[in-house]
Order: C-alpha cells, then structure tokens, then sequence
C-alpha cells in the first residue's frame, strides 16, 4: 500500500510512451493487483459464499474498537509529526545549501535503517528499566518509572520517528517554494514574527502540510511492527488484528475482509491526497 | 514500504524450496532451535547426506497457506501439540509412516498418527530476584499484587496455560480445571490486567524477567534454564507447573516427505532427544533418552518435577481452540 503511495506522488499523471511502462505495468499486475484481488475473493467466499465476514467485523464491538484504536493513533501520529517536522523542515529550507545537504542525509540514513532495529532501539530507550527512566530516576526527577511503553505514547512516540522524514521531505520543498520575500514584506508592513507566521507562511505552506499528513496518516492506519513492539493489546491497530486472524484463528476469510476494510480507507484517503497534491502542482505552476 | 519489499522477498525467497537431498526444517528460533539445529539437523545431515535447512519461526497461518496453495515449502514443522490436533482433522498434515519412524519408545502421550513429540515442556513460574522481595510460590501469588507489586509477564497468544493459571489462582482444583470456566478465568484476569506485559515469543520473555522489566512471569522452563546458564539471577517455582508439548509434523504436500521421515526418525531417538534436553532443559519424549543423559541434567527436567504438575488437556484444548481464542484476544483488546 505505501509503495503505491510513494509511486502515486512521483507520477500521478501517465506520461507518453506507455509503451515503454508495460513491464512495469505487468509487475504491478502480478504482484499487486492480483492478490489484492485474490484477497477480496477470500473475504466473500471463505468459509461461504457470502458477506458474512463483513457484517461479523462491522457487528462485533471488539472490532469497532479497534478500528478507533486504528484511526485514533494514526490521527496522533499525524498531528505530533507535523507539529515536530514543520520547525525541522523550516530550518533546512533556510539554511545554506551545503549544511542542509549534511542534514538532509542524516534523515535519510534512518530512513535506510531496518524498521525493526529502530523499533526495538525506542524499546531499549523507552521501557521501564530503559535509558530514560532510568536517566530521569537518577536524576531524581522522577520516583516512578514512567509508562512510556506498551501503551498509545510508546506507539506514538515510535511511529512519529519512523514517519518523520514522510513529513518533512514534502514540506521542505514547499517551504523552499515559499518566496522569504513574502516574510520580509510581512515584517516591513509591521507583522510581528508570529503573525507573519499565522497569516503568511502557514497558509503557504498548507498544501506541503496536507500532503504529507495525508501521507503519515495513511502509512500509519496499515502501520503493524511498530504498534505490534511499543503498543499494548488493550490499543492493537488493525493490521496486527489481522495477523491474528490469519496467524492464530487460521480464519482467512474474516482477514481478508479486514484488509480489505483498510484497503478501501487508505484508497479513498489516497484520492483525496492526489487532488490535494494535483492542486498543490497548479498552484505551484501558476 | 521496507514491509512490503521483505514480504515479496520472503514470496521470493520461499519459491525455492528445498531440493531432494535437503530438507526445510522451521521452529521457534531463539535458543530452542539453536539446540535444535546442534543436536538433531547437524548430526543428521552428517549421517544422512541431508542437509537441513533453518526457517522460522513457525507460523500457523502460513502453514495452512502453503497447504492450500499447494505449494509447501516446509517439511517438518516444530508445532504447538492442541494445534496439531486440531490441523489434523482440518487434513493440514501427512500421516507419520511410522516404517521409517521407530514408535515403539516414544511417549505416548505426545504422539499420534499425525505428529510425533518434540519435546516437553512445563510453564513454570519465574522471576528476577532483584526486582521481587521475597519468592512467590504459587500462581496466586502472580495474582496479589499487594504482596508481589510489580510488572507481570504472560504469554500473548491463545494457547493453553494462562486461563489454566488464572482459575488456579482463583482456587480451582487442578482436578476441576476441565471444561475450563472462561468467564471465571477472564474476571480473574480483568483484577490484573494493568499490571500484564505481554510476551510473544521466546527470546522476550527472557529479555523481560533477566532486565527487571517484568518482576516476574509465566515462562517456559527451557528459557528459565538458558537464562540460569547465561547467570542471570532469576528464580523459578515449580509449584503447580503446568506441562504441554511441542510436536513435530509434517504439512501435507510436503516436497520431502521421505527425507522429513528419516529427520523425524533421528530428531525422536533416543540419542537425539538426550542431547537436545542437555542443551535445552526441555524433557525428551523418548523413554529410552534419559539413559543416555547427566543425572544433573535430568533432575532439572520437567519429569523431575512431578508433584504438583498439572497436564494441560491438549484434546480439550484442540477442541475448542477457535471459541477460546476468539474470547481471548476480544478481552485482551478491551
């Protein structure tokens, strides 16, 4: 689902040549429509003909909740990683070019660093007897561990690192479209820092924003290690539901139709993302 | 994204199944198949010529895949006993060609037409003696947490053992704990449950009790005996232990059937079963094993500890598998 969306926004409009992108089409084909389409065959046709799968996970209240767990996080996630990745993304696109090369790198590297060691390092740091209970307790701040893991924070904490540089890549380069003249103009006509930044650079910067809150937010509904490693079982996120449907309860059918209830969110958000992205474009365009 | 790369490697990686003179065997990683892969794969595959390859861990969902799909990639799998029960009568495994596979010492009690036993074990009460005063000597004491504050670590998933030690706790008889109260079990539960951190494999639980980040727990006897080996300073009552086997089978459609056997043959002989339990403190299921092992090694066995041992009921289990584990992971996500 992320690769699509990744795809999505490098080439949202078909260029000439199709030709020329029929391997890539056939791939695409094969490894991604087909099972999702096999997936959707399972859903009504496992254990029966029929849309009982369905109606079971829309009926059953430990499902709902985890749907708002699911859609809880993902808006936690989005909201904390604009809030830290907007200042980030200020910064490089305003700092000379070479420091923000250097910079720009050091948030990519993390991005080539396995998930799963990044997310068992957050529980070395996180956990009770981890580095930074153990650092606040030292230091007298502190009487109790803090539950920093196995909880929503542990999960929030976690994916608003890994979703980080989903945020900021896109916003750096809208921030770097904004003409800093527009701010000057702000200053000179008695704007004070604040103001220029509420009625000047925020609303500028709104399509970078929506587009890569779009992003985390979709990338996070579909989101499984991470919760699965810092979250508890009382805030479990659908993807890992549906690993247990699949892995313990062997019950494909429910599975599939659980996927496929997460494939169709993600897809409408999608949509909404692309006109948002589009309009971003003809706007940038202008 | 990195997710869906591994996963279409893992799709690509498991096309090339094993070849005939080879064999894919998959456990539970961890230490458990470290010993394993010492004492059983690498004795075999230097008697044999058959190599065995490593995979892991074991998945049910993906083994019921592959037998559907009709592409299976696993030979012999290390299997949880209740689910090779149950995977039996859904037609998930071949039958045991009990030809190529001498029967006649191995425990009857872990073996049937589908799988054979790989080795036993007791869940066994564990804790870290620096986070805990005082020894906790019963699974009630797991329950007080006036008298035993702290973090408490349980097994995740569906499987037999938690339920049984909440009714305990709770005063069932050990003789009364069949059919299992489940709302009995799970109110019982509800009074701990803030205090529960939950372990998914192995290699966590040990992390969790040797680093004090759950004071105590329920684990299985051969992570409590690695980690006593490793010198971590834990303690383990093996009051009311509660015991359950793993077994090995072979999914249905298997590619090397016949190489599977002769594995399965070597992994329950007697000489087999004695190694793998000095490695990993895990009892044999062959009857004749204990002739060949350490008496310092056996009376750490789970069938040195028989007072007290309940025997977790595997059929009951393999019946009601699907009902209890939908109840379960519907409280633990409440």
């Amino acid at each position: 689902m992320s690769v699509e969306v990744q795809q999505g926004i490098a080439t949202p409009r078909i260029p000439a040549g199709l030709g020329g992108l029929l391997p890539a089409l056939i791939l695409i084909g094969l490894f991604f429509v087909v099972p999702v389409l096999a997936l959707l065959l399972r859903s009504v046709t496992d254990p029966a003909l029929g849309l009982q799968n369905y109606a079971a996970l829309l009926g059953d209240g430990t499902y709902a909740r985890v749907f708002f767990n699911t859609f809880l996080v993902a808006a936690v996630v989005t909201i904390v990683t604009v809030l830290v990745a907007f200042p980030i993304a200020w910064m490089l696109a305003i700092m000379p070019q070479a420091l923000a090369s250097i910079l720009f790198g050091i948030i990519i590297l993390s991005m080539w660093t396995n998930l799963l060691t990044r997310t068992y390092a957050w529980m070395v740091l996180l956990q009770r007897t981890g580095v930074i209970n153990r650092g606040l307790m030292a230091a007298g701040i502190i009487d109790q561990p803090l539950p920093l893991i196995n909880n929503l924070t542990g999960v929030s904490i976690g994916m608003v690192y890994i979703m980080l540089p989903f945020m900021i890549l896109p916003l750096v380069g809208t921030l770097r479209a904004i003409d800093p003249m527009t701010l000057r103009a702000a200053a000179l006509c008695g704007a004070s820092p604040l103001a220029a930044f509420r009625r000047i650079l925020l609303p500028l910067s709104l399509p970078g924003i929506a587009a890569g809150g779009l992003m985390v937010f979709v990338m996070s509904l579909g989101y499984f290690v991470t919760p699965a490693l810092l979250g508890g079982t009382s805030n479990m996120m659908l993807a890992e539901m549906v690993a247990q449907m699949i892995q313990s309860l062997l019950n494909w059918g429910l599975g599939s139709a659980a996927a496929f209830i997460l494939l169709v969110v993600t897809m409408a958000l999608y949509a909404l993302q692309l006109r948002l992205v589009g309009s971003k474009r003809a706007a940038g365009g202008a | 994204m990195k997710l869906i790369f591994a996963g279409v490697l893992a799709g690509l990686m498991a096309t090339t199944a094993a070849k005939a003179d080879e064999i894919v065997f998959t456990s539970w990683g961890g230490t458990t198949q470290e010993a394993q892969t010492k004492s059983w794969a690498e004795p075999f595959a230097a008697s044999s010529g058959i190599k065995v390859l490593q995979d892991g861990p074991t998945d049910y969902g993906k083994l019921k895949a592959m037998v559907d799909a009709k592409n299976v990639t696993w030979d012999v799998v290390d299997v949880e006993m209740d689910f090779a029960i149950k995977a039996a009568k859904d037609g998930l495994l071949e039958p045991i060609d009990f030809a190529a596979v001498p029967k006649a010492d191995l425990d009857p009690r872990f073996s049937n037409e589908n799988a054979v036993g790989s080795f036993y074990y007791s869940f066994v009460l564990a804790w870290n003696k620096g986070a805990v005063t005082g020894e906790p000597a019963s699974w009630a004491d797991m329950f007080d947490t006036k008298k035993f504050p702290g973090k408490r670590t349980f097994y995740k998933w569906s499987a037999p053992g938690v339920i049984e030690i909440a009714l305990l706790a709770d005063g069932v008889p050990a003789d009364k704990l069949y059919p299992l109260d489940l709302d009995r079990a799970f109110k019982k539960l509800d009074t701990i449950k803030s205090d529960i951190v939950w372990w998914g494999g192995g290699a966590e639980s040990q992390q969790l009790i040797a680093s004090g980040e759950a004071a105590f727990g329920q684990l299985w006897n051969g992570r409590v005996f690695a980690l006593e080996k490793d010198g971590a300073d834990v303690g383990v009552s093996w009051n009311q232990n509660l015991t359950a086997a793993d077994v090995l089978v072979v999914p249905k459609g298997a590619k090397n059937k016949d190489a599977a056997m002769k594995f399965l043959a070597a992994a329950t002989s007697p000489t087999g079963q004695a190694k793998f339990a000095e490695a990993s403190g895990y009892a044999p299921i062959n009857t004749k094993a204990k002739a060949e092992m350490l008496a310092d090694v056996v009376k750490g066995l789970p069938d040195a500890h028989v007072e007290g041992q309940i025997n977790l009921d595997m059929n009951y289990w393999a019946e009601h598998r699907d009902e209890i584990a939908t109840r379960w992971y519907a409280w633990q996500a409440k």
